[in-house]
């Protein structure tokens, strides 16, 4: 019996549920004290005792029916005509899906680009391009399929890559663009979240801890601890900060990030609840709030009604320019404290008027502003792109790949405005004085409120040799 | 001897239907002395199934409910200081004449620290839930409900109590359990369990039951309710948490309406009877028109 269940162990492992050994000699003990009835109750005992996820509960299902067959006939318990059958239909869906995604639309745009296109002939196509000003769809597009080729093959935890663009490109008037969530997916983004608040969490338990330093508050005092004869054992403390920090979203939710700002609405709305005050605005053309949207109604609901194009039109193009002035016009004056701001969002003005100028306000009032854009560092100022202009006035431009990657970003950012509160600040001013007077270092210049030692790019050329020249060195000015 | 059916037929005599996972569970837990972590949505009968247990075992139940910051004192034990500070002072004329004695100051913080462990002892010690329901004096049912509401650390706290039934306490040393106590975690996953708690337990899952279960819990709980009205309201229910409503309507709603259906002595469901009592199966309200545009639809 041992070596059977050990076998069935080792095929729930090759299915990727970790079973630990001493689970497995749990369920042998468990085996072992008889009382059972059936086929069923085995089931239940084996994923009572060697199943400790409900995730992983289809794949021990599976391997049940298959090692525990109650027909004979196959070892893999399926007919060998069914089997055939499956496998070349499994062929040929990959070879369909190959083709849907080498198929770029056809109906509005007639500018096919193959997925081995080099960086050469994109910027050939991109000059020509950039004459023509009724074809800057058809230039995102050209972008998006060479960025897509450069990425590594999707896996199915990658929601970001896999809610592909080219569900973006085939949409027609009144068409959805993106698909609402599965549940399946809902739940593995709720995963990560979790996942998330559970590293933040030790963090924000820090950060109350050292807050509860502070000034004895004696009458509070004596109050408490009057049960224990007035003999101080629990302390009250006057606390100082009362407010959590405060946070500012802008999304862009036109379709070249879709599938990157449905993440993050969900993630700000759970961390909203938890940890901070997250204030969410999204735009394509023009700009809306949805703090309230997000609060009252379930996420994938709102998904769906920004999908359809209720709350901003979908048809516009984006435009950042228009944006940043109408949220310094209308919101900046409202906003408390210094909101640390997130913008996500990869730049493309479409030609628009870029007023950075309203950025660099917003800035000011700002205490800290972050770029997340899904695009590599190659693309930020080709054609509309104007992520290089935009970038001099954030403290950090970060790209984001997947998931993953996202919420590591918005988790360096929760600990940088925790220690970037005004009482933390004040605090870390004391600490060291003399430290600011350290060199201005260029090439690090967008990360310069977070450690020197992590490099925001990957390959980062020596500082002072001629590529690192021809990079960095003439445009980046320190702005004061 | 128990088995699986015998604990099944037991649930049964207390109105609780269990399917073969439930008593398998149970069962194991019994004889192999390992707490259940049990998980579901809201309402399915997790801390349900602990309280039935209790009564039908007839063993007493001791309860732990978890909330943020929840840390050993409130969970394990915790040392009486207002009782220790009384004791010192109405004792103060007995410590003078015990330490009058004493040739110098030396000897008398001998003969003090000799007597220590007077004042840690047990009795200066609170029992919380965990170390009350090790020290009861027969064998009891410890449930810690909604453990995914508390912090890691007390996850860690767990890990040595679940284990190996003892807690460590400084003063006094390691306290072993008298009788080892069925102990029943539940959580509605709103926070990962880590690995190392699930590997401890039997891990249940507890989902919404089938057709035939839950009409066999409401005629369990209502045997006055007619079967064609208890079939009815659980086939209704079952679309209506197909719909996507923030609160799905759980076991727990199927009852309550239930009861209400049978207060209001109900024969069969109508537009007007769903209308009149969707309060208590909807609980927010958006949920609450979703609801009554479907039993527009399906019934008339």
């Amino acid at each position: 019996m041992e070596r059977i269940l050990t076998r069935f162990v080792t095929a729930l492992r090759e299915r990727g549920v970790r079973v630990s050994p001493g689970e497995n000699l749990d369920a042998v003990s468990a085996l072992a004290l008889g009382g059972l009835s059936g086929r069923e109750s085995v089931r239940a005992l084996l994923r009572l005792t060697l199943v400790k996820n409900s995730s992983e509960f289809p794949a021990f299902e599976e391997v049940f029916d298959r090692f525990f067959s109650t027909t004979q006939s196959e070892a893999l318990g399926m007919d060998p005509v069914d089997m055939l059958g499956a496998m070349i239909h499994i062929v040929e869906g990959e070879q369909l899906k190959a083709e849907a995604k080498k198929r770029p639309d056809d109906d509005s745009i007639k500018l096919a680009v193959d997925e081995e296109v080099t960086a050469e002939e994109l910027e050939d196509l991109l000059g020509m391009e950039e004459s023509d000003d009724d074809s800057a769809g058809a230039e995102i597009k050209v972008q998006l399929d060479g960025y897509r080729g450069k990425l590594d093959a999707p896996t199915p935890a990658d929601y970001y890559q896999k809610a592909p663009p080219s569900v973006a490109f085939h949409h027609k008037q009144g068409d959805k663009r993106t698909v609402a969530f599965t549940l399946a997916e809902l739940a593995d983004m709720q995963e990560v979240v979790c996942k998330m608040l559970v590293r933040m969490h030790k963090d924000v338990r820090r950060m109350k801890q050292r807050q509860s330093r502070g000034k004895l508050h004696v009458i509070r005092t004596i109050q408490k601890n009057y049960r224990h004869g007035m003999v101080p054992f629990l302390l009250s403390l006057r606390r100082k900060i009362k407010d959590r920090p405060r946070l500012v979203v802008l999304c862009d939710v036109s379709f070249s990030v879709s599938h990157a700002y449905r993440f993050m609405l969900l993630l700000l709305h759970t961390l909203h609840n938890r940890v901070m005050d997250v204030r969410s605005f999204i735009f394509n053309k023009e700009l809306v709030e949805i703090t309230a949207m997000l609060r009252n109604t379930p996420v994938n609901c709102l998904l769906e009604t920004i999908d359809k194009g209720e709350i901003v039109n979908m048809d516009d193009n984006s435009d950042y320019g228009n944006v940043f002035q109408t949220f310094k016009q209308k919101h900046l004056e409202n906003m408390r404290g210094k909101p640390a701001v997130i913008i996500l969002g990869d730049g493309r003005n479409n030609y628009n008027e870029a007023n950075d100028w309203a950025l660099e306000e917003i800035r000011e009032k700002a205490g800290y502003m972050l770029w997340l854009t899904p695009e590599e560092r190659e693309t930020w100022e080709r054609g509309d792109c104007l992520l290089e202009l935009y970038g001099t006035y954030c403290d950090k431009v970060e790209v984001v790949r997947n998931v993953d990657e996202l919420s590591l970003r918005v988790e360096d950012l929760f600990r940088t405005v925790y220690a970037d509160h005004p009482y933390w600040r004040a605090a870390e001013r004391r600490k060291k004085t003399e430290k600011d007077e350290a060199p201005v270092a260029y090439w690090n210049y967008y990360t310069k409120k977070t450690p020197t030692d992590q490099p925001v790019f990957a390959m980062q050329p020596s500082p002072g040799s001629p590529e690192w020249k021809t990079r960095f060195g003439v445009r980046y000015i320190k702005r004061h | 001897m128990i088995t699986e059916q015998r604990v099944k037929d037991l649930l049964r005599s207390d109105g609780y239907i269990a399917d073969e996972a439930i008593a398998t569970a149970v069962f194991l837990a019994l004889r192999m002395e390992k707490p259940i972590l049990i998980e579901g949505p809201p309402g399915v009968g997790k801390t349900g199934l602990a309280k039935t247990l209790a009564h039908v075992l007839d063993f007493p139940l001791v309860r732990l409910q978890c909330y943020e910051g929840i840390d050993e004192g409130k969970a394990l034990y915790d040392w009486e200081y207002g009782k220790q500070l009384l004791y010192t002072q109405l004792l103060r004329t007995q410590l003078d004449n015990y330490l009058t004695v004493a040739a110098d100051l030396r000897e008398a913080v001998e003969r003090l620290s000799a007597e220590e462990s007077l004042f840690f002892s047990r009795n200066f010690l609170v029992q919380r839930p965990i170390l009350r329901s090790f020290l009861s004096e027969k064998q009891s049912v410890l449930l810690i409900d909604e453990i995914d509401r508390s912090g890691d650390e007390f996850e860690a706290l767990l890990l040595e109590c679940l284990s190996d039934f003892q807690v460590s306490i400084p003063e006094l040393g390691v306290i072993h359990a008298n009788h080892k106590p069925l102990v029943i975690l539940t959580s509605n996953g709103t926070r990962l369990i880590s690995d190392a708690l699930r590997r401890r337990c039997l891990f249940l899952f507890i989902g919404y039951p089938e057709l035939e279960r839950e009409v066999a819990i409401v005629r369990a709980r209502y045997p006055e309710l007619c079967d064609e009205l208890a079939m009815q309201m659980v086939t209704f229910l079952r679309k209506v948490r197909e719909l996507n409503l923030r609160k799905p309507p759980s076991v727990s709603e199927t009852l309550d309406w239930a009861h209400v259906l049978t207060i209001l002595h109900a024969e069969r469901l109508s537009l007007a009877v769903v209308k009149s009592t969707v309060g208590a199966i909807a609980k927010h309200q958006a949920d609450l028109e979703q609801v009554l545009d479907l039993a527009a639809n399906e019934l008339r």
